[in-house]
């Protein structure tokens, strides 16, 4: 193949002023990795805090004093006193509670004569985004609080410790920016992309470049190498900003990071060029890109919901997608310090789609009208 | 100095679906003339443009180009082609210059070369003070003569141009043929279309086209006598009171 950098650069330096000129290009590069790092960073947290809980004290000792302490000093309760299990209920169904605690009366009574003191704890069932990490509290509470009631010669036969390595407070924040850079870079390329050589078709300047010695392939990496800078600037805007605004760690090397950064920008920007060049319409190649860029990167991807859960069709389908990959090498990169060779696979997988895609985009782009 | 290139088309055929465009279409373009190509819309003159460009490939029949005799394949030609499309295929928001700019790097011209013919081909446009003005902030007139020397910033063997005075002022009309005129003196093939039947006699050979079909090649004078027409005009208005072909 005849391939001269004069002419891609050509083509990189008319896209470049395409990019100064259009608002929305320069908008969707500048402020969409703003938004949604402070959307993901601030607004979205998974550590549930300060759940409403009703509590009804049908006991009025020390022994339920100290239960409900026990919930109140957690941090992740804010008590709301009732004066029935009826109340407490209604204020769960009212929704002006998210969990209730109802203590019968006889609770400490039960507790020093040797019979179970019973308590009752009930969840809003109904959403499943709390229900999960509040009965994690619950189970945390109960262990302290029947320390604190009982004293220490009731500490139960073995003690599990837990200890959570890599997050050690699970700060969801962690988890979620290394995981939006994958997001941001994903919008960000394929987006791009797929908006130019349509364009050219609908503008009919294709035709007229159709016509002069530039090589698709030139037209390819001339129209890929201005975004694929945009895209490299995003990535060093939002690593500065986890670092600095969220205090994200960074414990692996940045070569590697580099790199995998790289390999993916390019997958997905040869993806996006793929859809530019078969769909050769701008409202469509948009959908197309909604569809095969976005939708699987925030879903399949493995950056919110587990991967390891999902049934077994969709578990190996995650395997086609880059993002989920590079998810994989972004988080590695950030929490655990990974070095290049505990990446391999994932690297290998991510090179193998950047390649296919590559092939794709310049086997489909032909040098005629039809 | 190159020599001459001729082109031929023989028995071409192109459908789009349903619609035939052309139906067997054979013609010669020889070098150093100005061939136009003339017909009402709709008659298959950009197919048949497409087709000689590479940009669209025949059903059947056979294109075949020719420099100083001996035949030579569409990749050789390609560097010695310029095309100027129908549609509006300049960039909006790049000015004159800039467009000048991305074409002297596509087309890999050395900068002396391009500094002489940029200014030549400014001050026959008379573009020349419109260097900074962006495409889409330009006259019709003006755009289609950017388009043009953006064509000619190579010096093309062959010049194929798509309806280049639609939607020009008569004036620059005028200046369009003029620079045209002038790459005639470099011996070169210019196929132009138009669906001006006045511009069709300032052409040194024309080929009448009607529904994908060509009914007749010559100098204009001469076709003009055998269809006992004292214009195109009239003899395309007289084709179409008849119910066409």
């Amino acid at each position: 193949m005849n391939f001269v950098w004069s002419r891609a650069a050509a083509m990189a330096r008319k896209e470049w002023f395409h990019i100064r000129r259009d608002p929305f290009t320069m908008s969707l590069a500048l402020v969409m990795p703003l938004v949604m790092v402070v959307i993901y960073g601030v607004a979205i947290d998974f550590n549930v805090k300060n759940v409403k809980l009703a509590v009804s004290d049908s006991d009025q000792t020390q022994a339920s004093r100290r239960l409900i302490d026990t919930f109140s000093s957690s941090g992740y309760f804010r008590v709301r006193r009732d004066f029935s299990p009826g109340q407490a209920l209604d204020d769960l169904v009212a929704e002006r509670a998210r969990a209730a605690l109802i203590i019968p009366p006889q609770f400490e009574k039960n507790l020093w004569s040797g019979r179970t003191a019973e308590a009752q704890v009930l969840l809003d069932g109904a959403d499943n985004s709390t229900v999960v990490p509040v009965s994690q509290y619950v189970n945390t509470i109960q262990t302290l609080a029947s320390e604190r009631i009982a004293g220490a010669d009731m500490r139960p036969p073995y003690d599990l410790r837990t200890r959570f390595l890599f997050n050690p407070e699970l700060n969801s924040r962690w988890f979620i920016i290394p995981g939006v850079v994958v997001v941001i870079m994903a919008i960000l390329s394929i987006f791009l992309t797929a908006m130019t050589v349509a364009r050219e078709w609908e503008n009919g300047s294709m035709e007229l470049l159709l016509s002069t010695p530039v090589e698709p392939i030139e037209i390819i990496v001339g129209k890929a190498l201005p975004y694929a800078s945009l895209g490299a600037l995003a990535v060093v805007f939002v690593y500065i900003i986890a670092r600095a605004a969220f205090g994200v760690p960074f414990r692996g090397h940045l070569w590697v990071f580099g790199l995998g950064c790289l390999i993916f920008l390019l997958t997905y920007l040869a993806q996006g060029l793929f859809i530019s060049i078969a769909s050769k319409q701008q409202t469509l190649a948009m959908q197309l890109s909604m569809l095969t860029g976005m939708m699987p990167s925030v879903i399949l991807s493995g950056f919110v919901f587990p991967i390891a859960s999902m049934p077994k069709f969709f578990w190996y389908f995650t395997m086609l997608l880059p993002a989920r990959w590079f998810m994989v090498i972004s988080r590695h990169c950030f929490l655990e310090g990974s070095s290049f060779l505990e990446l391999a696979v994932p690297f290998a997988a991510l090179s193998l789609s950047c390649l296919a895609m590559t092939a794709l985009a310049a086997h489909k782009f032909k040098r005629t009208l039809e | 100095m190159s020599e001459p290139i001729s082109i031929s088309v023989a028995g071409v055929k192109k459908s789009f679906r349903a619609f035939q465009a052309l139906h067997g279409v054979s013609a010669e373009f020889e070098a150093g003339r100005m061939h136009g190509i003339i017909g009402p819309e709709g008659s298959g003159k950009t197919t048949l443009l497409r087709i000689v460009l590479g940009l669209m490939r025949p059903d059947e029949g056979s294109i075949s180009y020719r420099e100083g005799g001996r035949d030579i394949s569409f990749a050789d030609l390609r560097p010695k082609i310029s095309y100027m499309p129908q549609t509006q295929s300049l960039y909006p928001d790049l000015s004159v210059d800039e467009h000048l700019e991305f074409f002297r790097d596509l087309y890999g011209i050395a900068p002396p070369d391009y500094k002489r013919k940029r200014e030549e081909l400014l001050e026959v446009a008379r573009l020349a003070e419109f260097v900074r003005r962006p495409a889409g902030q330009l006259s019709g007139g003006m755009y289609k003569k950017l388009g043009l020397i953006c064509a000619l910033l190579r010096s093309p063997r062959v010049m194929i141009l798509d309806e280049p005075t639609t939607g020009v002022d008569p004036i620059s009309r005028r200046e369009l043929w003029t620079l045209l005129y002038r790459l005639l003196d470099e011996h070169i093939l210019i196929l132009a279309t138009t669906a001006y039947m006045d511009e069709a006699e300032r052409c040194s050979k024309v080929h009448l086209f009607e529904a994908g079909l060509l009914l007749a090649s010559g100098e204009p004078r001469t076709l003009l006598q055998e269809q006992k027409a004292r214009s195109f005009d009239e003899l395309f208005l007289r084709r179409a009171a008849l119910g066409g072909p």
